[in-house]
C-alpha cells in the first residue's frame, strides 16, 4: 500500500472517476467514525502502542522516512499506518481503502489539518523530524495528532521556500513550476476537498505561470508579449523539426526564409503533379470510376485485360513486377505502387522480368479471380498504412506481409 | 493531430470523390484546364480531409467557392451544410480584411512619422530594428503563402503553417503515388 501511494501522491493519480468515488466515500464513512471515536482517543493510546500492527507500522514510517526524507512524504506516512491500527483494533471499516489511497491520504491529510491548531502551534520542522524518528510505537496518540496538524504546515512552508529560490532562480524551468503548482494546488485542495468537488484533486492551473526576470518589466503588457514571443518561439521550434534542413540554422529571419522556402517548394510541387497527371492521363476519370466504385467491379474483373487502368490493376502488375515468382494478388500492392517514383522506377528495372510477361501473369490471374477479391481489394486499398517512403528499411518487409496476405485471400477463396 | 497516414486515406477518398465530379467537366479540355482542375479538386480535398478545424482550409475553401464554376464541387466535397458555414466564414473573413485595412493605413501614418527619429539612433538600435523588419517583412510572405494567413496574428500563423506543412506533405506524396502508379500504366 505504502508503496503504491507514495508515487501516486507525486504524479498525477490516474485512477478512474469511481474509484476515486468509492474511496472518498469509504473515507468519509471512516472520517465520521474517526470523529466519533475522538472521545475514546486517550484509552486507545496506551492499547495502540501495544499493538503490534502498529509498530510495524511505525517502523516503516521510519525506515521509508531515512530513504525519502521528503516533508511532504512524512506528511502523508503516518496516516496509513494509523489506518492499518484502526483495522486491527476493528475499529471503521478498512474495505476499499487500497483502491483510493492516494486519494485517501489527501483526505486524511485534510481532516487532521482541520484539528485545532492549539495543539501544535509551535512545533517547528525539526521537532516534526525528530517526532517521526522516534514514532515507532510508543508515541502517544496526542503526539501523533499534533505531527500531523504540523505536517501540512511544513509542506506549505517548504513550498514557499521552493517559490522563494524559484524566484530568484532562471524563468526557463517551467516543468518543475508547474509541478509545483500542481502540489500547491493538491495541497489547498486537500484542506478544502471536504465539501468540493473531486474533480479539484486532479485539476490543473489553468493559467500560464509567468514571472518576470530580473530588470525585466512586469507591467501587463510587456508580459502579455512576452509570452506571446514565448509561444512562438515554442512554434518555431516544432517548424524547426518539421521542416528538413532547418534545425541548423539559428535565427527567427533564416528559419522563417526555410519554411517559406519549403512551403513554396510543397506548393510547387503540387502544382508540378497535378500538371503531371493531366498531362500523363487524359482519361482521369475512367480509372478512379472503375476503381472506386465497387458495383462496377464485376464487368472490371471481367474485361481487366482492355481497361487496363483501373488503380487496382496497376499496383497488381507493379506488385508482380518485383516478385514475378509469386504469382499472388497483392493486397499489400498499394503499398508497392505509392513509393516515390523514382524507387519505383528503379525497382521495375532492376527486376529482370520482362513487362509483357508480367502482364500476361496478372491479367491472367485476373481472370481466374472470382470478383470478391476485388472487394477485398479495394477494402485493403483504403485500410493499407501509409508507412513508405519514410523509413526504407521497413521496406523489405511490405512484400512479405503482402505474400501472407495473398495467401491467406487464397484459403479463404 | 491525428496520424500521417489516416490523413492521406482520408485526402485519398475526398480526392478520388472530388475528381469523379470533376472529370465530366475536364473532358477534352486543354492541359492547362485539366491541371487547374486536378489541383482545384486536391487542394479541396485536402482542405476537407482536415475537417474545418483548421484556419487554412477553411480559407482555402472560401476562396475557392469565390468562383461560381467551383460551386458544384465545393458543394458535392463538403456537403450543403459545410458549404453554408463556409459562405459564411467567407463573409466573416471579408469584413476582417475591411479591418486589417484600416490597421494597415493607420500603421503607415506611424512609420511614416517615425523615419526622422531613426537616423540619430545609435549603430545597435538600427541592427536591431533592421532584423525586426526582416522578420516582419519574412511573416508577411509567409501569410501571403499559407491560405487565410492574411487574417492570422503571428501565434496562429505559425500553428497553421504547421499543419498546413503536414497535410501538404500529405498531399504531395498522394500525388506523387498517383503519377506513378498511372505512368507505370502507361509505360505497359
Amino acid at each position: 500500500m505504502m508503496d503504491r501511494t507514495i508515487p501516486e501522491m507525486f504524479h498525477c493519480t490516474d485512477l478512474t472517476v469511481l474509484e476515486r468515488q468509492k474511496a472518498r466515500l469509504n473515507w468519509q464513512q471512516e472520517h465520521l467514525q474517526q470523529q466519533q471515536q475522538q472521545s475514546f482517543f486517550s484509552e486507545l493510546s496506551g492499547v495502540f502502542s501495544s499493538v503490534p500492527s502498529y509498530q510495524s507500522g511505525g517502523g516503516f514510517i521510519s525506515g521509508a522516512d531515512s530513504e525519502l526524507g521528503e516533508v511532504l512524504a512524512r506528511a502523508v506516512k503516518p496516516d496509513p499506518g494509523l489506518e492499518n491500527g484502526w483495522s486491527d483494533m476493528g475499529f471503521g471499516p478498512c474495505g476499499g481503502y487500497g483502491s483510493g489511497s492516494g486519494f485517501e491520504l489527501n483526505y486524511t491529510l485534510s481532516g487532521t489539518s482541520s484539528c485545532p491548531p492549539s495543539v501544535a502551534a509551535e512545533a517547528t520542522v525539526m521537532e516534526v523530524k525528530d517526532k517521526m524518528s522516534s514514532a515507532v510505537g510508543r508515541e502517544s496518540f496526542k503526539k501523533r495528532k499534533a505531527d500531523k496538524a504540523q505536517c501540512p504546515k511544513v509542506v506549505d512552508k517548504d513550498n514557499t521556500k521552493e517559490k522563494r529560490i524559484k524566484g530568484s532562480a532562471e524563468e526557463g524551468d517551467s516543468k518543475i513550476t508547474e509541478q509545483n503548482n500542481s502540489l500547491i494546488n493538491r495541497e489547498t485542495s486537500a484542506d478544502t476537498s471536504k465539501d468540493n468537488s473531486k474533480a479539484s484533486e486532479v485539476q490543473k492551473p489553468d493559467y500560464i505561470h509567468v514571472r518576470a526576470r530580473r530588470g525585466e518589466a512586469t507591467d501587463s503588457h510587456s508580459i502579455a508579449e512576452r509570452v506571446r514571443r514565448e509561444k512562438i518561439s515554442e512554434r518555431m521550434k516544432y517548424l524547426q523539426e518539421l521542416v528538413p534542413g532547418c534545425n541548423k540554422i539559428t535565427g527567427k529571419a533564416g528559419m522563417l526564409d526555410e519554411i517559406i522556402n519549403y512551403v513554396q517548394s510543397l506548393q510547387r510541387q503540387v502544382e508540378f503533379l497535378s500538371m503531371k497527371l493531366a498531362a500523363v492521363n487524359p482519361r482521369l476519370e475512367f480509372n478512379i470510376d472503375n476503381f472506386f466504385s465497387k458495383d462496377v467491379f464485376p464487368a472490371c474483373a471481367a474485361t481487366f485485360p482492355t481497361i487496363g487502368m483501373s488503380l487496382s490493376a496497376i499496383t497488381d502488375s507493379a506488385y508482380l513486377q518485383f516478385n514475378p515468382a509469386n504469382q499472388v494478388v497483392s493486397c499489400c500492392g498499394l503499398d508497392m505502387s505509392i513509393n516515390p517514383p523514382d524507387m519505383g522506377l528503379r525497382r521495375t528495372v532492376s527486376v529482370p522480368v520482362s513487362i509483357p510477361e508480367t502482364i500476361m501473369d496478372s491479367s491472367c490471374f485476373a481472370q481466374l479471380q472470382p470478383p470478391s477479391t476485388w472487394d477485398a481489394d479495394l477494402q485493403n486499398l483504403y485500410n493499407v498504412p501509409f508507412e513508405h517512403g519514410t523509413s526504407s528499411s521497413s521496406f523489405p518487409f511490405q512484400p512479405y506481409t503482402g505474400t501472407i496476405e495473398g495467401s491467406i485471400l487464397k484459403v479463404e477463396m | 493531430m491525428r496520424s500521417s497516414s489516416s490523413l492521406k486515406r482520408d485526402f485519398l477518398k475526398k480526392w478520388v470523390t472530388s475528381l469523379q465530379i470533376c472529370s465530366f467537366s475536364i473532358r477534352g479540355t486543354s492541359v492547362l484546364e485539366r491541371k487547374k482542375a486536378i489541383k482545384l479538386s486536391a487542394d479541396l480535398a485536402m482542405a476537407s480531409a482536415r475537417k474545418g478545424t483548421t484556419c487554412w482550409s477553411r480559407a482555402l475553401i472560401a476562396n475557392a467557392s469565390k468562383d461560381d464554376n467551383n460551386k458544384v464541387l465545393i458543394e458535392h466535397i463538403l456537403g450543403s451544410h459545410e458549404y453554408e458555414r463556409s459562405k459564411q466564414a467567407s463573409i466573416g473573413s471579408l469584413m476582417c480584411n475591411k479591418r486589417i485595412r484600416c490597421k494597415k493605413i493607420l500603421k503607415k501614418s506611424f512609420r511614416m512619422r517615425r523615419v526622422p527619429k531613426k537616423s540619430c539612433e545609435p549603430r545597435m538600435v538600427i541592427a536591431s530594428s533592421l532584423a525586426k523588419r526582416f522578420i516582419k517583412k519574412r511573416t508577411q510572405f509567409l501569410r501571403s503563402l499559407v491560405p487565410g494567413g492574411e487574417f492570422m496574428d503571428d501565434i496562429s500563423l505559425m500553428e497553421e503553417t504547421l499543419d498546413y506543412i503536414v497535410s501538404l506533405r500529405a498531399q504531395v506524396d498522394v500525388m506523387k503515388t498517383l503519377v506513378c502508379a498511372t505512368e507505370l500504366v502507361n509505360c505497359n
